[in-house]
């Protein structure tokens, strides 16, 4: 079949059937393609615009009738009331500590893990990779109940006793809001299968010029999965920065902990009054900002094929 | 030219030193946690007491008479069945027009818009949009003549809303996995299809589809699983109503525990939600490859 097909094109260069396609035919797959896409693009962009624009509105504005979409004198200084009304700068404060402190841990366990499991042989590697890859599948609020008792009664934490009686634990602590991340089962898999594409020869020549196992792993092995930690760091800062359902179960009852999501989440009430809508909706502008900032500046380090190496 | 075997075996300790901190890990916030939280269903327990043994009781509550548990069961399912039969042949579909256009970059991170935002913000910005009165979306059904449905205070609507929210949160993840899967394949796998006359529709069935069924699985099931668990985005934009009709399981045993304070019927129900999910995973994961 292929040998009649072949003999029917053209003999060098471009196909035939493209050389005789009208114009207006080859310009409309570009133009329904990048209509698609600029369309959809807007649907992504104005839910965020309109808080951004709602954030500017004055009263007037609000109570006008009609109310005004567009403000008529745009209230910029709602950026520095924010600082100044609510906790921001708290909020703030530890949303950078608990990311940070997550982002690093999850960093440094999961090239330890993934290393080990795709550069050494040992008894009982088998059954840790299979937990790493099992323990992905169990979502997470399974486990809210049990930790948050695990934290409140961990022994002699918190005015606890040894039996983990009489105090409050863990509870009320920068730990409560990062113990329970400081390993992340999809970031080990990660790190093991990057481990694993790189070559024995060099882990071997490393040996034989007599450098110790933990020199190997920090000077030469790590240097070599920058890009997987580079998404990694991605990943965990983004999710990090942005959990809201752990932080606000811990920290309820502790405001000096709270994150800027769970901080604005909790405040719900005090901005029922439609006069302070356009405060929450800086707040939140304000809790966007720095993800995209960081988003901007690794994505170009992010490989998009790395989504993928679960699939394969 | 003698070799020496290299050795994986022979880094003494340095393995189980590397993997400390995860055998830690899995120990406390892994098997202490499942176990604990496999006993707790069988107790009752107010954390302000101490939990009492009931047997299967919790179980037999939950199934036999409780009303809202059920509600919350096939609330949780239409979440998830809406949120993976639309949001995955979407995401499909924006990948295979995003694969072949220029400035990648710019639309990923367009797309990726959402994923970045933390979910109150997600929550409440969508509240402005689809605000009764004021919200964009009713203003502008206005300025055409049109009565707007209420969004989110309407119980038929609320569940529709909130499964059309959670697909805008996440399209750009699958997106992202679709578009890597895609520029996988071959480009010369496309020109011999071409040479060979295949049309279009063809290429797509034949070529494309089958190439890329590993992430069709994944996508499909990973969402499924995401679906039926995830309940930040609805606590923070309903709440779980109006009057319910947004209550899903895991958001039901989560207010279940920390605001009626039934640590153990809450678990006995995350434990049922969980079974739930499990079983429905494997179906689904058998039924995908079995096609192969």
């Amino acid at each position: 079949m292929t040998a009649v097909d072949r003999t029917g094109a053209p003999a060098r260069g471009a196909p035939l059937r493209i050389a005789v396609a009208p114009r207006w035919r080859r310009a409309i797959g570009p133009l329904v393609k990048y209509a698609l896409l600029s369309l959809g693009a807007l649907l992504m962009i104005l839910p965020f615009a309109d808080m951004f624009i709602g954030a500017l509105r004055s009263p007037a504005d609000v109570f006008a009738s009609p109310p005004r979409y567009w403000p008529q004198d745009p209230q910029w200084g709602v950026y520095a009331r924010v600082f100044r009304e609510l906790p921001m700068t708290t909020w703030f404060a530890n949303s950078i500590i608990v990311t940070v402190t997550i982002t690093a841990a999850q960093v440094a366990t999961s090239t330890m893990a993934g290393y080990a499991l795709a550069k050494y042989e040992f008894g009982g590697r088998a059954a840790i990779f299979r937990l790493v890859v099992g323990a992905q599948m169990f979502p997470f609020f399974l486990f809210i109940i049990p930790i948050f008792f695990i934290l409140r009664f961990a022994p002699l934490m918190g005015g606890n006793d040894i039996a983990g009686q009489g105090g409050s634990g863990l509870l009320g602590t920068y730990a409560a809001l990062c113990l329970p991340f400081v390993v992340t089962w999809y970031g080990v898999f990660l790190m093991r299968q990057f481990f694993v594409s790189i070559p024995d020869d060099l882990l071997e020549a490393a040996r034989l010029d007599g450098a110790g196992e933990y020199r190997i792993f920090r000077s030469i092995m790590l240097p070599l999965v920058k890009p997987a930690i580079a998404t990694l760091t991605l990943f965990s800062f983004v999710y990090h920065w942005n959990e809201f359902i752990w932080t606000m179960t811990v920290t309820r009852a502790a405001p000096e902990l709270q994150t800027l999501p769970v901080g604005i989440y909790l405040l719900q009430g005090a901005f029922e009054d439609l006069d302070q809508k356009a405060l929450q909706q800086a707040a939140l502008a304000v809790s966007i900002l720095p993800v995209i900032v960081v988003f901007l500046c690794l994505q170009r380090l992010f490989v998009a094929s790395e989504f993928s190496s679960g699939v394969k | 030219m003698p070799r020496r075997e290299f050795d994986p075996g022979g880094g003494g300790a340095a393995p189980w030193v590397f993997l400390a901190p995860l055998i830690a890990f899995a120990a406390v916030f892994f098997v202490i946690p499942l176990g604990f939280s496999i006993w707790l269903s069988f107790t009752r327990w107010n954390p302000l007491g101490t939990p009492s043994w009931v047997g299967l009781r919790q179980f037999e509550y939950l199934f036999t008479r409780d009303g809202d548990f059920w509600r919350s069961i096939l609330n949780t399912f239409v979440f998830a069945f809406g949120f993976v039969a639309l949001g995955v042949p979407l995401s499909l579909g924006l990948a295979f027009v995003f694969s072949r256009a220029r400035g990648k970059t710019l639309w990923r991170s367009v797309y990726y818009l959402p994923q970045l935002t933390n979910i109150v913000a997600i929550a409440y910005l969508w509240q402005f949009v689809l605000d009764d009165r004021y919200g964009a979306i009713n203003r502008l059904l206005g300025m055409v003549g049109l009565a707007g449905p209420n969004w989110l205070s309407d119980p038929a609507m609320a569940m529709v809303s909130v499964v059309l929210v959670m697909i805008w949160y996440d399209a750009g993840k699958n997106m992202l996995v679709f578009s890597a899967a895609l520029e996988g394949v071959d480009r010369e796998i496309y020109d011999a299809a071409a040479l060979d006359g295949a049309s279009p529709l063809r290429t797509l069935t034949s070529v494309t589809l089958p190439i890329i069924r590993p992430a069709f699985i994944f996508v499909t099931i990973t969402s499924f699983i995401t679906g039926m668990g995830f309940f930040a985005l609805i606590l923070a934009m309903t709440g779980g109503g109006p009057r319910g009709a947004t209550e899903v399981t895991a958001l039901y045993t989560y207010q279940m525990a920390f605001e009626s304070l039934r640590m153990g019927r809450a678990s006995a129900g995350a434990l049922i939600l969980f079974a739930i999910i499990g079983v429905l995973s494997i179906l689904q994961f058998r039924a995908l490859r079995g096609r192969e």
